[in-house]
């Protein structure tokens, strides 16, 4: 409701200053009216135009009307001007006269619109690498090679092969895909993108995994590259499942595709490891198409007037990930830089974070309410159903005989009144409904319609305006799951939308009003751990006035960050971290307790009860909300020598001793130490880049000195690739080895270090004298089971916390109130720690910044004389919504926290006493659709 | 082995379906199989109509007795999606 | 420079995965949003995804 979508339009420019901007937007015409349009879909029907579908990557046509997809938000049609035969020849309008609702409107104008807003977020996006600049690859010259954006269009089941996979050249299954890797990325030769795109390994293991699911036996995918990027949470997981499920992969570059036959099957042609030439056939292959930003992403940042990298990227610093050279301008996703999905959430939130901290003062200025009038008491009364059945023009009316389904309905007991609608949906029903609703003192609602999913809360804020309460409320889907479904079955689609109906009336008989469930805020915010994560999600929130307690086990603030000294792009980290404490210290919104750990922790969202120890004593802190930020560590180790050879270092031990760094002539690093393996199957995402920093830094201070970098994959993803790329040009020499064939370190007896290591490219072992070695150790996660435990959060198996979805909620755990970021959640350098702190504090203020939250009402409801305090229900309960409580003599009974409950109704199922019912899901309630059905 | 107590050898071979219209039940969890059923009406697949949807907030509010009282009451079969 | 009273409104310029986390986020913490889109519709790309690791959940 506070959110206003402008489609179609387009920045075209900015006047002002941060705190006050005007912007200008141009607003293309839809045709379509908006308010009117049902998306019913008989205009596109019957639209002659047709016109490549870019929804799915142009592999099937849509119409000159259109909406993108089919759960396109906003879902209404539009006319694409360029397409439409009347725009260009002035006569059709067959989509005017098809309308029901008469929404078409050639008369639309364009629209000029001045918005005065205090900040400006940019998200714009970006487009996939255009392939056909490459001739190499033969894309738009062999049907048979796509593009993965078109892959991925291929495999979807709303796509336009309904996910059956077939060869565009002759419509046959494949059984042999190759992908071939970095195609528009990680390349100066043939196109501008030297950087990495971040996410082409992930998804080209994803498509072939999905790819061979849908076809299934026989199915062989070879994915051809260079390293193996899986540097996300869970991802090398994925990596090694995908190994193991016999996807091939080939480290080597495909230099040459032809056509093998007149099919369409291909050759392609390249050189092995072992520098063996190789030719192969395959039925299909598949582009890993890297991102650039999008032209009109790029086109709006200059309206904007921030600056851009050489990449056309936004211009950001790693120690302020989403701030653009213009203050009061942000921006997040890939517009800022190539990154995942998750990742992408993580900055979106980071840059509502930035947006909302200068704006603090004016935060609720300009936000809205609804009001509704005050609501009827039923209790007492007899059912008075109210049937409101909908045609929505053609979709039901035109398959069920809608006005026997409203004489049906007529005949059910206690109905009172029953109405036949065109469209239910409309604006002018809706005012009609309410009178209705009091004329006939209607006290129960079923409307036969489409799907509550989309339209209850519609109905429910309209029998609201009725003065009823929202749950009084039920929707008999007769057009999604009947009309839709059974569309040549007339009758028996009648038959079925009776039935619907006759459940949904039996149900709604049974219906209580449920008022609505708020509970306070404590303002306040516990941060747990005084990193740069910590410290930074603490400042976010002060700075917007919500009052901060860091709670630090050390005896200083500071963390992992302490023995950095610069980020991948130089940023000096150390000042950055005295900055973070100064201000800390000197904020009267934080308070710091050092040397304490938490000890117990209660309570909900909003009202957190949390008790720390400290060598003081203990006590109780109350809060809103609760950060967990706890931070890691680099692991150790007993391999290669370390802690028996003093030459032999870990990380940072390097840059701490500049004297020693002085006289070596060679230095080593060896990387994934105890990373990628049985033990810790996880990439510690940060250590490639580090060795990759240090190796430059030793070769500008020292160009004599050999550095070598021994490696198994090399993920200096992102724009960190320029980075490997000016490390390889100052002459350090990268070895990869096999994780079956590691490096083996010996000590002779003056104490001289050897390093042998097989080099893949030269096919011999070498013989590396190392007078520093240098181990990336695995980033571990400190000890967290405690605090995991105490407030019911979950962690993964290598016991980093588990956040509640890993793409679209990267900060939140599944019970409200509780985030995530830094080490803590999984290894990740300093600008992405920043930007999951700055998100876990967005997250924070969405809860923080009203004095009460609405949480639905449709919760458990514990019987506590039934009860027999099993704890079954506290045991399945997945949100820590049903706790077990002493109650004197008795023993224990559950007791629910509406706050937490999701009303998911696991506990409801599983209590052997059914001593627990659903609000709004009564054993009852569905019992009596259960009954109406037979 | 099968058993015939309950079913005809003709029914399960699908060789009598004209004759034979089970009642079905499906509980689906709002958040995925009731979606799935939206999007296969927007997409205008094709189904026999004998399935009675009851909504759930999740396949896990499912008591068992929910299953038999479908059951008892004649229905043909339950489905649980989610 | 930041006003006595700034604007509590803001505009967000993409209306992808990005644009509409950023826009519930300060919708749901008191700042009223305009999500600006060049399209007819939101979305963006991650619309276009068939699945997506690791649960395979259908991208909508």
């Amino acid at each position: 409701m506070n959110i206003e979508l402008l489609t179609l339009s387009k920045v075209t420019g900015i006047e002002g200053e941060e705190g006050n901007f005007k912007v200008f937007i141009k607003k293309s015409p839809r045709y379509v009216r908006m308010d009117k349009c049902i998306a019913c879909g008989a205009c596109a029907e019957k639209c002659p135009s047709k016109t490549p579908d870019e929804y799915n990557a142009n592999l099937s046509n849509r119409k000159a009307i259109y909406v993108p997809y089919p759960q396109a938000v906003p879902l209404k049609y539009a006319i694409d001007a360029d397409k439409c035969i009347y725009f260009k020849k002035g006569k059709c309008k067959a989509c005017e006269k098809l309308c029901p609702t008469m929404a078409i409107n050639f008369d639309d104008k364009e629209e000029d619109i001045i918005l005065n807003v205090g900040s400006v977020v940019l998200t714009a996006g970006f487009q996939p690498f255009d392939t056909s600049k490459f001739d190499t690859y033969q894309y738009g010259k062999f049907p048979n090679v796509v593009t993965s954006l078109e892959f991925e269009r291929i495999l979807s089941a709303g796509g336009p092969a309904a996910g059956h996979v077939k060869r565009p050249s002759d419509k046959k299954v494949p059984s042999k895909i190759a992908w071939l890797q970095c195609v528009g990325s990680r390349d100066l030769n043939r196109c501008d993108n030297e950087y990495c795109s971040s996410v082409c390994c992930m998804y080209a293991i994803k498509e072939s995994m999905i790819a061979k699911e849908h076809i299934g036996q026989g199915f062989e995918a070879t994915i051809f590259y260079m390293d193996i990027r899986t540097h996300g949470k869970d991802f090398e997981k994925y990596y090694e499942r995908a190994k193991k499920e016999g996807l091939r992969f080939i480290r080597s570059r495909v230099h040459t595709i032809a056509e093998a036959d007149k099919t369409g099957t291909l050759k392609l042609a390249y050189v092995t490891d072992e520098g063996e030439k190789k030719e192969e056939d395959f039925d299909m292959v598949v582009l890993s198409v890297g991102m650039e930003p999008a032209d009109s992403a790029v086109e709006a940042a200059r309206k904007l007037d921030i600056a851009l990298d050489d990449y056309k990227f936004v211009k950001t610093d790693s120690l302020s990930p989403v701030s653009t050279s213009r203050p009061g301008i942000y921006v997040a996703g890939v517009i800022q830089g190539c990154k995942d999905i998750p990742q992408s959430v993580v900055e979106a939130s980071a840059a509502a974070c930035s947006a909302s901290i200068s704006l603090a003062p004016a935060r609720g200025s300009s936000v809205k309410e609804k009001v509704f009038p005050t609501e009827n008491d039923v209790a007492g009364q007899d059912p008075r159903i109210g049937v409101f059945v909908c045609n929505c023009g053609v979709n039901i009316g035109g398959i069920a005989d809608v006005p026997a389904i409203a004489e049906y309905a007529r005949g059910l007991p206690s109905v009172a009144h029953v109405q036949e609608n065109l469209f239910t949906c409309s604006q002018d029903t809706q005012e009609k409904m309410v009178e209705l609703i009091k004329e006939h003192k209607l006290n129960r609602i079923v409307v036969a319609a489409c799907t509550p999913r989309t339209h209850e809360p519609l109905f429910q804020e309209t029998i609201q305006n009725a003065g009823l309460n929202p749950y009084l409320f039920e929707m008999a889907n007769i057009r999604n799951q009947c009309t839709w479904c059974h569309s040549e079955e007339k009758e028996r689609a009648t038959d079925k939308a009776k039935d619907l109906v006759r459940m949904a009336v039996a149900r709604v008989a049974l219906l209580e009003p449920i008022p609505a469930l708020s509970v306070g805020v404590n303002k306040s915010t516990l941060v747990l751990g005084g990193g740069v994560a910590g410290m930074t999600s603490a400042i976010s929130l002060a700075d917007q006035g919500f009052p901060v307690t860091i709670v630090e086990k050390s005896s200083a603030l500071g963390g992992a960050a302490k023995e950095v000294s610069k980020t991948w792009d130089g940023k000096d980290v150390n000042a950055f971290v005295s900055g973070l404490c100064a201000k800390i210290e000197n904020h009267p919104d934080i308070k710091v307790i050092l040397n304490s750990e938490v000890v117990n922790a209660a309570g909900f969202v909003g009202n957190f009860e949390t008790t720390i120890k400290t060598v003081e004593g203990t006590f109780t802190v109350n809060h809103g909300a609760t950060i967990i930020a706890t931070g890691g560590k680099a692991a150790e180790t007993e391999e290669y020598l370390y802690g028996k050879n003093p030459k032999v270092t870990l990380w940072h031990d390097i840059e701490h001793d500049p004297e020693r760094l002085k006289y070596a002539n060679n230095i080593v690093f060896i990387q994934c130490v105890g990373s990628r393996d049985e033990a810790r199957p996880y990439c510690s995402r940060i250590c490639c880049t580090t060795s990759v920093m240090q190796a430059i830094f030793i070769k500008e201070q020292r160009p004599d000195a050999n550095v070598f970098i021994l490696y198994r994959d090399m993920r200096t993803y992102g724009e960190k690739e320029v980075l490997y790329k000016r490390a390889r040009e100052k002459g350090v020499v990268f070895i990869r080895y096999a994780r079956d064939n590691k490096p083996k370190v010996t000590e002779a007896s003056d104490g001289s270090l050897s390093v042998e290591v097989f080099d893949p490219i030269l096919q011999q072992n070498l013989l590396i004298k190392a007078d520093i070695l240098n181990l990336k150790t695995a980033i571990e996660p400190s000890i967290n089971e405690q605090i995991a435990s105490f407030y019911k959060v979950p962690l993964n198996e290598e016991k980093f916390f588990m956040e509640a979805h890993a793409k679209l909620r990267p900060v939140d755990f599944a019970s409200d109130g509780l985030y995530v970021c830094g080490l803590a959640h999984y290894p990740k350098p300093i600008d992405e720690s920043i930007e999951q702190a700055m998100a876990a504090a967005a997250r924070a203020a969405t809860v923080l910044s009203k004095p009460s939250i609405m949480v639905s009402p449709l919760v458990s409801q514990v019987n506590a004389e039934v009860c027999i305090g099993c704890g079954l229900c506290a045991e399945v309960c997945a949100f820590g919504a049903i706790v077990l409580e002493e109650v004197g003599a008795k023993g224990k009974r559950a007791k629910n926290i509406p706050a937490s409950c999701k009303g998911c109704g696991l506990c409801a199922a599983s209590c052997p006493q059914k001593a627990i019912d659903m609000l709004h899901f009564r054993h009852s309630q569905l019992e009596a659709s259960i009954c109406a059905v037979a | 082995m099968l058993t015939c107590d309950y079913f005809n050898p003709l029914q399960i071979r699908g060789e009598s379906m004209t004759e034979f219209e089970p009642k079905i039940v499906a509980f689906l969890c709002n958040w995925c199989a009731y979606a799935g059923a939206d999007l296969a009406g927007v997409s205008r697949l094709q189904y026999p109509s004998n399935m009675r949807t009851i909504r759930v907030m999740c396949s896990g509010r499912i008591d068992p007795v929910f299953i038999i009282k479908a059951l008892k009451g004649g229905c043909d079969g339950v489905m649980v999606g989610g | 420079m930041v006003q006595d009273k700034p604007k509590g409104s803001v505009m967000v310029v993409g209306g992808g995965i990005t644009g509409m986390q950023t826009s519930l986020d300060l919708a749901d913490s008191g700042f009223y949003v305009y999500l600006v889109e060049q399209s007819p519709a939101i979305g963006g790309s991650m619309a276009q995804l068939d699945k997506t690791f690791p649960t395979n959940d259908c991208s909508m």
